[in-house]
């Protein structure tokens, strides 16, 4: 909703500076977006008289004109045919920017110099085409500001209005809270006792069909209209608001429903089929082309104002092109009328055409506006279109509600508010916006709101007026007295906070991405056509493709940060996301929404870390594995087990995969991205990722912490390098060591893998120590040496592997 | 001469325990234990002396200079040990051996810094699903088919009831129709709105709150903001509310706090009115209570609800909401 501050004094007197009105209305809750000078571009454009002209000596269409501007004579070159001695035009001299930042600068014209630019209407963006430059009348001086000369020097004020408040979407609506915040009156521009009764007319009829649709339906006809521009005073209250001058009877609708708020439209009269208008739903097939030229199928739930035989508006949307008015037009039928909200609602949506009416019709319109907004609209045409109104109309108001008394309790106004207001004080209130107000019983007011408050039909719409009077600042501060109890933690947000804390701490920086996704992520993650996980939810309206279905995976948006950090010159990236993806159920059913952990780590190990100290290697399989190991040993989450991976994913590496399972089912893989996965993502270096279901690691039971009493006896520690056929798994090697049970056995740990000198190929050495240790003895050498050997021997016959000679 | 030897040993025991920089250990090695030290200057003189003196003169004097280089020496050892010196050989302006750490999004950060407040203040915190059906983004909340209030939501719809929720306000919904008052909820949540600019991602996060008891006023509501404001602000941050419009609320509150950027004297932040707008909030609308069975004699509560990319932009001074989803590391580390 956009006003001007000179327009809004039309109706109310106020000393507010434009932006102390601004704070005012705002604190009011009419919230202001904007407070900005209108047409600031045009403030260094001044009014030049034309003294002379004379034709260019090298160009036929082309005039040298001799201005003067306040105390200085220019001379412009121009292009205008209008251009001649004793008119007053808009110049732009040199070092003026116009609209669109075109910069004005001394030039030279086919060898003539021009000092500036004699400006078109267009050209200052006051109007949408225009012959010749601009020709200014009245009280003007050369030299003086365009805006004064235009009288332009105005505020524009833009209110973000809330849906409660369509009485507020009009400069009257705004002054009335104006008015009412300053204690000033506000003045209609018609009078409420001087509205002409309507009682039909003989020279057309008008019917409603359904008073539920159109409560109000005020028609008047006009003669001896003279389809014309309107008067500058007209336009420029319009081009002020950013609206577009068609001509006066346009202009005239347009700027009563900015005016008071109710949308109004004209018919060419000739145009109407009988001399009738019917307001009545579409029939089954029937069509309109609207103004905007849509050619549009209609149905029956869409209200139509039609003549005799067709519609010719979509009620209070769109007129019709069938009855639009032309220059010629003389005689013209003008509707102001009151729609039902939700109807015009669903009609504009159906035809995805949405207007200043529609606007307000879908918002509420008071219905007793009506018969005052047509009133207004008459003076105006009578008066600037030479109109001539006919005796008579029609004002049919068998919809319109009676006024409605609503009850208001102070005690449940108290209690809901914490405040210990008087029911005069409230009454004082309410009364001052407008509402009647008697006292019912010692706690109870009857309180009668204004037809233009069609906001308010409930106690609860009264207590909220109540306390933006009484001013929400003025509401004391307390906190509320509640019965104490503990607030249970969920288990998923207390893992999410640790397991992101064990991952910032493995200097894994966390990532969110959108939780909707191209649909090309299955393709690029080499998805057969038929894999499940292609099955997505599909967003009906994205703001584009590639946020067009709700993601399946984590990986694909991890990816691509890989590949924005690799371009961004951030090759070393270590990310996680703990987030939701989205499996799609039947038609009409909540998706399921899983909790999904996704890592991805690429470039070297220390990336970050100061390269004196660290290596600078390229990370490998074994850092994610690490990462998935340490994070599960943190986690205490000893059921879950690494196995090799036997379903392939077209996206890993199937060397370089495992799986995480924890009692026999899946919870999760950890590997390389395949190179064919990589290419599709455009990324050129190795990516090693984690994808684990978060819900199910959830559910894990961690084990328990227990104590177990400190060693008191020293250990011993015995290594082991065994030449072992290169298939062998070292870690099958040391489940079998764990397998014989041994019970002095406490510790193995794998040190070292060796292959090379010595080494036969197709070989590998494995050396491993163990450490033994007895709860309640030192153990002697000779009770080690012989678990030992047993040890060294059940591995070397079992992986067919042979002492290695150092 | 041996009260000089004496005098000798004091001073120069004095002077060596002042020392702390090993750069000066050379000069007190030249000055007391060198060829043209006092002592050796002493040691000379000894010849001069009594004879029957000089075997005692003499051992004293050795034992001295052994004592006093013995010192030497100790000290020496220690501030080497230590460090303390240039000439120790450890250049100090080598880079420390950092480990690398990671950081949590600044999202996520300032999410948790609001949940933390009001779970201190006995909120529990409850999430919901993201993709939610017409019933409990709209027409639980009050804002039935038809209703004007949709269009402050551009709704994105996966069918014709469901849609991705557009605030995670419908928790008020689902938490009430399973449990009953007293109740401290707030929901912290991934929203969405199919609007993208500088100011406006298409996925954004919301921190929804509310309370629900007997006799719960709107200065019980601002008192609550006012501690969850002075506890993420400042104490003396100002704070104003106005009065606005969500259906599922009434009266309904913008909460704004005095711009963070300015402090209030106006600037483009806060587009010269010194204030910010930063939470939505109001007293649960009885037709709200209706839809689950609460009766709203009985009953009343406020609700809250507030962007947390908005709070993060205001504290951490971030210009460009997009740079949330880009997950560059260059932005990610600075938080």
């Amino acid at each position: 909703m956009k006003f001007t501050v000179d327009w809004l004094k039309q109706y109310t007197d106020f000393s507010y500076t434009p932006q102390e009105l601004a704070d005012r209305l705002t604190m009011a809750g009419l919230e202001v977006d904007a407070v900005t000078g209108i047409f600031p571009e045009l403030q260094d454009v001044k009014v030049a008289e034309i003294l002379e002209t004379r034709p260019h000596p090298d160009a036929d269409r082309l005039q040298v004109c001799d201005v003067q501007v306040g105390q200085e004579k220019k001379c412009i070159v121009c292009g205008a045919p209008n251009a001649r001695p004793g008119i007053f035009v808009p110049v732009a001299l040199p070092g003026v920017v116009l609209a669109g930042g075109f910069k004005i600068k001394k030039s030279k014209i086919r060898g003539q110099a021009s000092d500036g630019m004699l400006c078109s209407a267009k050209e200052l963006g006051l109007a949408q085409d225009a012959d010749g430059i601009m020709e200014l009348a009245g009280v003007i001086t050369s030299g003086q500001s365009i805006l004064e000369a235009l009288e332009l020097k105005d505020t524009l004020i833009e209110v973000d209005l809330t849906p409660n408040r369509p009485d507020c979407a009009s400069v009257i609506g705004t002054a009335r809270e104006v008015a009412a915040m300053s204690g000033t009156q506000l003045r209609l521009p018609v009078a409420l006792d001087s509205l002409p009764k309507l009682e039909g007319t003989p020279s057309f009829t008008v019917t409603v069909a359904d008073e539920s649709l159109c409560p109000r339906y005020v028609a008047r006809r006009l003669t001896g209209v003279t389809v014309a521009p309107s008067p500058w005073w007209l336009q420029k209250r319009l081009i002020s608001v950013g609206q577009r001058p068609i001509n006066n009877v346009v202009d005239a609708t347009n700027f009563v429903m900015l005016e008071f708020g109710q949308p109004l439209h004209a018919f060419d009269f000739k145009k109407l089929a009988g001399s009738a208008l019917v307001v009545r739903t579409a029939r089954e097939g029937e069509k309109i082309t609207t103004l905007d030229g849509q050619a549009r199928e209609l149905d029956p739930t869409m209200l139509m104002i039609c003549d005799a035989e067709k519609p010719v508006a979509v009620a209070g949307v769109m007129g019709g092109d069938n009855s639009v008015i032309e220059t010629t037009s003389t005689e013209i039928l003008l509707e102001s009328a009151c729609f039902n909200a939700v109807s015009i609602r669903k009609t504009s949506r159906k035809l995805n055409l949405s207007t200043d009416a529609s606007y307000r019709f879908e918002r509420g319109v008071d219905p007793q506006l009506a018969p005052l907004a047509m009133e207004r609209l008459v003076q105006i045409l009578t008066d600037i279109a030479g109109a001539t109104v006919d005796e008579g109309g029609f004002d049919l108001a068998g919809g319109v509600p009676l006024p409605q008394e609503y009850s208001l309790r102070v005690s449940q106004t108290n209690r809901l508010l914490g405040t210990n207001l008087t029911a005069v004080e409230i009454s004082g209130y309410l009364t001052a916006i407008e509402m009647s107000v008697r006292q019912v019983d010692e706690d109870t007011l009857g309180v009668t709101p204004p037809s233009f408050r069609i906001d308010i039909e409930r106690e609860a719409d009264l207590i909220e007026e109540v306390t933006r009077l009484y001013g929400y600042n003025e509401i004391g501060v307390s906190l509320p007295v509640v019965p104490m109890s503990f607030a249970n933690r969920d288990a998923g947000r207390t893992l999410k906070k640790e397991v992101a804390a064990l991952l910032t701490a493995n200097s894994c920086y966390e990532a969110i991405n959108y939780s909707f996704v191209s649909p090309g992520h299955g393709d690029l993650l080499g998805l057969a056509a038929g894999d499940e996980r292609r099955q997505t939810v599909k967003i009906l309206n994205p703001l584009t493709e590639d946020q067009s279905v709700m993601r399946r995976s984590l990986l694909p948006g991890l990816l691509e940060n890989v590949r924005w950090n690799i371009n961004h010159q951030n090759g070393d990236v270590r990310l996680f996301e703990v987030g939701k993806v989205f499996v799609p159920k039947a038609e009409g059913k909540q998706p399921d929404e899983e909790t999904k952990l996704g890592v991805v780590l690429s470039g070297r190990r220390y990336g970050q870390a100061p390269a004196l100290y660290f290596e600078q290697d390229p990370l490998d399989f074994f850092d994610v594995k690490g990462l998935v190991l340490s994070l599960l040993k943190e986690l205490r989450l000893d059921q879950v087990e690494l196995v090799p991976d036997d379903r392939h994913n077209p996206y890993v590496d199937p060397c370089q995969a495992l799986l995480l399972r924890a009692d026999g089912k899946r919870l999760g893989q950890l590997g390389r991205f395949s190179n064919q996965c990589l290419k599709n993502f455009t990324i050129k270096q190795d990516v090693y990722f984690i994808d684990i279901n978060f819900d199910a690691l959830t559910a894990l039971e961690p084990a328990p912490k227990k104590f177990t009493s400190l060693p008191r006896f020293p250990s011993v520690e015995r290594d082991i390098a065994i030449v072992v056929p290169e298939p062998v798994a070292t870690g099958a090697m040391i489940a079998a060591i764990w397998e014989q049970g041994e019970k002095l056995v406490e510790h193995i740990e794998l040190f070292d893998v060796f292959r090379g000198k010595n080494i036969a190929e197709g070989f590998k050495s494995v050396a491993i120590s163990v450490t033994y240790r007895s709860h309640d003895k030192t153990l002697q050498e000779k009770a080690v040496a012989k678990v030992h050997q047993r040890i060294v021997d059940k591995v070397l016959s079992r992986f067919d592997g042979r002492l290695r000679e150092v | 001469m041996e009260e000089a030897l004496q005098k000798l040993k004091a001073e120069a025991t004095a002077d060596l325990a002042a020392i702390t920089r090993a750069s000066d250990l050379e000069p007190f090695r030249i000055k007391y234990l060198g060829r043209k030290s006092p002592f050796a200057q002493l040691m000379r003189q000894l010849g001069d002396a009594p004879s029957e003196d000089r075997p005692r003169l003499g051992q004293l004097a050795n034992e001295l200079k052994k004592d006093l280089q013995l010192l030497f020496d100790e000290k020496k050892a220690s501030l080497v040990q230590e460090g303390a010196g240039e000439s120790s050989g450890i250049d100090l302006t080598l880079p420390g051996r950092m480990q690398p750490q990671g950081k949590l999004h600044p999202v996520t950060q300032i999410m948790e810094e609001i949940c933390a407040i009001f779970e201190g203040l006995g909120f529990t915190v409850a999430e919901g699903p993201d993709i939610e059906t017409d019933f409990y983004n709209f027409e639980a909340l009050n804002i039935p088919a038809h209703h004007p209030a949709r269009d402050m939501h551009d709704t994105f719809y996966v069918d014709d009831s469901i849609l991705l929720r557009t605030h995670t306000s419908p928790m008020q919904a689902r938490v009430m129709e399973t449990k009953q008052p007293p109740l401290r909820v707030i929901s912290p949540g991934k929203v969405y709105r199919c609007d993208s600019d500088i100011t406006h991602t298409p996925m954004f996060h919301q921190v929804e709150g509310f309370l629900v008891d007997t006799n719960v006023s709107f200065a019980d509501l601002k008192g609550v903001l006012s501690v969850f404001i002075a506890k993420m602000f400042a104490e003396t941050t100002p704070i104003r509310f106005r009065p606005s419009f969500f259906p599922f609320t009434e009266p309904s509150a913008e909460v704004d706090i005095g711009c963070v950027m300015c402090k209030g004297k106006g600037c483009r932040v806060c587009k010269q009115s010194g204030w910010l707008e930063i939470l939505g909030a109001g007293m649960i609308d009885p037709e709200v209570f209706k839809k689950v069975d609460y009766d709203p004699e009985l009953y009343s509560g406020f609700a809250f609800g507030l962007g947390v990319e908005r709070i993060a932009m205001l504290k951490y001074g971030i210009n460009d909401i997009r740079l949330y989803y880009e997950n560059d590391l260059r932005f990610l580390r600075q938080f």
